[in-house]
């Protein structure tokens, strides 16, 4: 008996083959993205875990997170070596020295070799990027929603709008390091800013702009007609029919994919670069003489902390922890805001069907 | 008389399959709306040719004719939301209802639609509560007396004959209504503002047989109190429940009569050809 | 008019609404909103002016130190360095072919290494004689470099004086500014000792010529065709050398330090320029290319791993995998994305760059072009990464352009008998290629924007890189025209000609984003099948 004798038999098996074999192959090229990223992740997470938490109470290393970075010395004493940071080791200098002259020994010099930014912690970090993402988001959304309502509520299609619309589209494709420079043509000299808050403000939310306008605009749009229509033949006003019926459904896709445009925010190096980063400064960002200075002054920054750390200085089993470290602190919070956007995003889409 | 009547209306709904109200005089009453040589176009295309029609007061007036005739595009004139589509013109002609020139100056496009209300093809009850879709219109005109607007929900829900389906439920999301619930719902959030004119753009077309009853009956409720304009594409339905009807075909009015007129003994072959079922 | 349309007093649908500057209150919204809305519009202007304002100076900047470079008589003595340039060239020529000849005789010949180089004796003669022949000639370079840095710093240092009075004018102190002498360089007088080494060079010139002639006529021969065939080319090469002599000597006859810098040199100075040469002695070039075909080399590396994997994935989440995959699979891959890219750079630094040296020097991956290589940090580490970083923009575009196949395309297919592969390589992949093309090229423009993992993993060498051997190149160290910008940025003086030059390599990299852009639109207009 032949199988291949009535019409529907099976294809050959070398057909079904080739097909399994591409299939396989299309396979393992998306598993091995995940498992790319998955090794960064990794990685970051097991090493960086080694400075962020401890074994014994309170499991995480409060200093780390809340303390100015500080240099490291490594010194040998009474044949144990010895890591302290900057204050802790001249506060063991000066007891040393008296303790010698007390008992009336040479005082003892130490070789120390010094690493800088290695103890300590990233506290000034957090909170200049807590700050920059704050401030540019807040202008961001202010200015991308309303970009949005406009687009999206008000305008009529004409050249004009098309002129806006390409604008957007543009800017979204601009790499970050040119509206770094832009930012420091604008901001920092010619508005004589300096590198400061306002400047990287500024400069941020105009890179997450086209990101916002075009969530926004499709929050916008998800809403149905029929809201609008209803509205307006009630009567009510252009504003008062958004302000009522649009936005209070747009708002929550507003917000979520928002969230994106947060971790492009706080994840971005090359745009803070020479407008508002700070290789490192003593003074917390609120300790300015006065409300205005606050504005004008630069911040330290988690990605730029990370960059100088990973380039400015070498790499050994005393830096490492640092690096890290912060590694581990800043994926950790930017992996948090994206997951949040995923989760919401998810939800949003489950809950608003109308 | 009331059985000849019955006898020749039987014989016409042989031929044309639609039962005809039996015939009663129904008067003039005073031109509410007045619609002169109006042409309308969407940017190049032009959509409606020189519509004269007079619409009178608290009467059930039917638009009725083929898919793209122009009839939802008139009735999106006489309450101006055809201002909301890019490039709509209005090329030669005038609405005047009561005798105001709606596009005339000093007219304001919102007040303008707060006199004449309108109801969708699709039910569009905001996703709020039942009690918040009624009052609506009266929020956004900046009324907030709760004994009021309480007396207004029951008054408007009543008069859309939904009161007693919904009475121990205002507060739940209007979503969660049926299809012919929520398409009453909006009829009543459309009364509540007591409009003079409430345009149907299609009311029952997505509604079942039972459903679409309740809402036939309560336009026969309505027009004591209101103007109405409806378009519909169900012949049934037009023959059922207005009083006048106007046949629109490309863009023209062919042919504007009673009812009865319109389907029993039309003036023109197109009217006839429709109504009777042989295109459309 | 009928008496009856007379409007009853209910009938009221005007209204007289608060204006402000002529404007409703509902319109003052919309112009509020339009106005947000042009913000788009407006800090597009306003890169592309400040990007301009800030590098257009460039131009003149760099005419100025052309012609300076030409006056100060650094032109001439780069006539003759170049000269002797070629000739070290050649010498590197020569010691390749005595390592493979010492190559041959320790490996075919089985000879230890000091019978070899016994052997190697008459050859080392040679390549010494041939060596020492250009001494004269360095001399004399090194000489005349002195003479035009000279004539150079007078130069600079009279130029200094013209910025200082300036500077005391414009702060209003005439006495001072006065008591500032202001000098003039003559170049005339001051080139005179350089041009009036002509004929001691043409003396040196023609010796040298002699020497190597000579030289070359005694060259040994060589143990096998193959090597032999080298010292062939080594003579032509020699030959193709010394034709060059008189060319040489005209240029320098012809040398005139007044003759104009055309303005356009400064252009193609700069986007032709071979050297991106920076706070140099002698003088500094800005020529975009190495930085170019840097960035260049390292998208292309980044692309060539991430459009496989990302369309693959693309096809594989849209097309292949089950719902419950789809769902997981997905967003991880936009979780990817949200990496940020100085994280990777440092995971590139302190891992990956380690890891693939290590993979290199194993026995069985020297078949790989380029492996072993001994730089951590090259164009491969920082394209590997950038392909992580492209993969999520890829696959989501192409994913988006797959799914927007109709449906009944798929099934027409199906139902015509054709199996799910079939279907996919000549329905779904054709009908949505323009829109992955699209999510390449957007891809493409996200890679050659990236600044932080170049910067930190690509090496940061600026040279173009030797693509003589083939692929080797890819593991050899680049570096980028965004990290030039970030690297650079913070240490140049503001208005310096360095500072614009980078304002330069801004300006360039926006125009390629905006190019890119308008592409990955053209195409998907153009070549968007109608659908419906």
């Amino acid at each position: 008996m032949s199988a291949t004798a009535h019409p529907f038999a099976t294809r050959s098996a070398r057909g079904r083959q080739l097909e399994r074999m591409t299939f396989t192959v299309f396979r393992v090229a998306t598993y091995f993205v995940l498992l790319c990223g998955l090794l960064v992740f990794g990685d970051i997470f097991v090493k960086g875990a080694h400075t962020v938490f401890q074994s014994e109470f309170p499991y995480v290393n409060v200093p780390f997170l809340t303390e100015a970075p500080e240099s490291l010395y490594v010194f040998e004493h009474n044949g144990k070596k010895m890591e302290l940071g900057d204050r802790a080791f001249r506060a063991f200098q000066s007891s040393e020295a008296a303790r010698a002259r007390a008992e009336n020994r040479p005082v003892p010099r130490f070789k120390a070799e010094s690493y800088v930014y290695s103890a300590g912690g990233i506290w000034p970090c957090i909170v200049g990027t807590v700050l920059l993402v704050v401030g540019s988001m807040t202008i961001a959304l202010t200015l991308g929603v309303s970009s949005a309502i406009y687009l999206n509520e008000y305008a009529k299609d004409g050249p004009g709008v098309r002129f806006i619309r390409l604008a957007v589209l543009n800017l979204a494709g601009v790499p970050s390091i040119v509206f770094g420079l832009f930012g420091f043509g604008l901001f920092v000299i010619f508005l004589d800013w300096n590198v400061s808050l306002l400047a990287g403000w500024f400069t941020l939310a105009f890179m997450v702009l086209p990101v916002i306008i075009t969530a926004s605009e499709e929050a916008l749009k998800a809403v149905p007609k029929g809201f609008r229509e209803g509205s307006l033949a009630l009567g009510a006003t252009k504003w008062q029919t958004i302000r009522t019926n649009v936005l209070p459904y747009a708002l929550p896709g507003v917000l979520t994919s928002s969230i994106l445009g947060i971790a492009r925010v706080a994840g971005e190096t090359a745009p803070i670069m020479f407008t508002a980063a700070y290789v490192v400064r003593d003074k917390l960002p609120w300790e300015v003489d006065r409300l205005g200075d606050f504005f004008f002054q630069g911040v330290m920054a988690l990605p730029y902390h990370i960059y100088v750390v990973s380039s400015k200085i070498p790499q050994n089993e005393y830096t490492a922890r640092v690096q890290y470290g912060t590694a581990f602190v800043f994926l950790f919070i930017v992996a948090l805001i994206a997951l949040a956007s995923i989760v919401f995003r998810n939800r949003m889409r489950r809950i608003y069907k109308w | 008389m009331v059985t000849a009547t019955t006898q020749r209306s039987m014989a016409t709904s042989t031929l044309f399959a639609i039962k005809v109200p039996p015939s009663q005089d129904l008067g003039t009453n005073r031109t509410l709306i007045e619609i002169e040589n109006l042409d309308f176009s969407y940017g190049p295309k032009q959509a409606l040719y020189d519509i004269n029609l007079k619409l009178e007061e608290k009467r059930v007036t039917a638009f009725i004719g083929p898919s793209g005739c122009g009839k939802t595009t008139l009735l999106r004139c006489l309450n101006r939301m055809n201002d909301l589509i890019d490039g709509t013109v209005i090329g030669r002609g005038s609405i005047r209802i009561n005798g105001v020139d709606i596009h005339g100056r000093g007219v304001d496009s919102i007040e303008l639609r707060k006199r004449v209300g309108m109801v969708f093809q699709k039910s569009n009850p905001f996703p709020k509560s039942i009690y918040e879709n009624v009052i609506y219109g009266l929020r956004i005109q900046g009324e907030n007396d709760k004994t009021r607007l309480d007396a207004i929900v029951e008054k408007s829900l009543r008069g859309a004959a939904l009161w007693d389906e919904v009475k121990d439920r205002l507060h739940e999301s209007g979503l969660g209504l049926s299809g012919g619930q929520q398409q009453r719902l909006c009829i009543a959030r459309a009364i509540a503002v007591e409009p003079e004119v409430i345009l149907m753009d299609e009311p029952c077309s997505a509604l079942d047989p039972v459903a679409t009853a309740k809402i036939e009956e309560l336009i026969q409720e309505l027009r004591s109190h209101f103007t109405i304009v409806i378009v519909t594409h169900n012949m049934q339905q037009a023959a059922r429940c207005s009083d006048r009807t106007a046949f629109f075909y490309l863009g023209k009015l062919i042919e504007y009569a009673d009812t009865r007129t319109i389907f029993m003994k039309p003036a023109n072959s197109q009217t006839e050809a429709y109504v009777s079922g042989r295109f459309g | 008019m009928p008496p009856e349309s007379t409007p009853p007093a209910t009938f009221r649908i005007g209204k007289a609404r608060t204006r402000f500057f002529g404007l409703t209150l509902d319109e003052t919204i919309k112009a509020f909103f339009g106005g947000n809305a042009l913000m788009a519009v407006v800090v597009l202007a306003l890169i592309t002016f400040f990007l301009f304002r800030e590098g257009f100076d460039f131009f003149t900047q760099n005419q100025h130190s052309i012609r300076v470079y030409r006056e100060a008589g650094l032109e001439f003595v780069d006539y003759i360095r170049q000269q002797e340039q070629d000739h070290t060239a050649l010498t590197r020529y020569l010691s390749d072919v005595r390592l493979r000849t010492l190559q041959h005789f320790t490996g075919h010949e089985g000879l230890t290494l000091a019978e070899a180089n016994s052997r190697l004796e008459g050859f080392d003669a040679f390549a010494g004689r041939y060596g020492e022949a250009v001494d004269p000639l360095r001399g004399l370079v090194s000489e005349l470099t002195e003479v035009a840095t000279e004539i150079k710093t007078k130069y600079q240092i009279i130029e200094d004086m013209k910025e200082k009075r300036r500077q005391l004018l414009a702060e209003g102190k005439t006495a001072e500014a006065d008591a500032v002498i202001v000098a003039r360089v003559d170049f005339k007088t001051e080139l005179g000792p350089l041009i009036a080494t002509l004929p001691a060079y043409k003396e040196t010139s023609d010796q040298f010529a002699t020497t190597l002639r000579e030289t070359l006529a005694l060259a040994p021969a060589l143990p096998t065709p193959e090597l032999q065939k080298r010292m062939e080319r080594f003579r032509e090469l020699n030959s193709d050398y010394l034709v060059g002599f008189p060319v040489v000597l005209r240029q320098l006859e012809e040398w005139d330090y007044t003759k104009p810098v055309p303005a356009w040199h400064a252009f193609t100075g700069f986007i032709f320029g071979r050297q991106w040469l920076t706070a140099s002695f002698w003088q500094d070039w800005y020529g975009v290319v190495p930085l170019f075909v840097g960035s260049l080399m390292v998208s292309a590396i980044a692309l060539m791993l991430a459009v496989p994997l990302g369309v693959g994935a693309a096809i594989y989440i849209s097309q292949i995998a089950s719902a419950r995959e789809q769902r997981l699979v997905k967003p991880a891959i936009e979780f990817i994305s949200a990496i940020p890219s100085v994280v990777l750079g440092f995971f590139g630094i302190a891992v990956l760059g380690q890891i693939l040296r290590t993979l290199s020097q194993f026995d069985s991956l020297r078949w790989v072009p380029g492996f072993p290589f001994a730089e951590r940090l090259n164009a491969l580490t920082a394209g590997c990464l950038l392909a992580l970083i492209a993969v999520p923009t890829i696959f989501t575009l192409a994913e988006d352009a797959i799914n927007n196949v109709p449906r009944s395309f798929l099934e027409a297919s199906l139902a015509l008998g054709a199996s799910r592969l079939q279907t996919i390589l000549r329905i779904i992949i054709p009908a949505s290629l323009s829109g992955i093309v699209s999510a390449v090229l957007l891809g493409l423009g996200r890679v050659i924007g990236e600044t932080m993992v170049v910067l930190l993993c690509a090496g940061n060498r600026i040279e173009i890189p030797d693509f003589t051997q083939g692929l080797v190149a890819v593991v050899q160290p680049v570096h980028t025209m965004t990290g030039i910008i970030a690297q650079e940025m913070g240490e140049v003086v503001r208005g310096s000609i360095h500072y614009r030059a980078l304002f330069m390599v801004g300006i360039l990299l926006f125009l390629i984003a905006l190019l890119l852009n308008f592409l990955a639109q053209k195409i998907v207009r153009k070549y968007r099948i109608s659908i419906g």
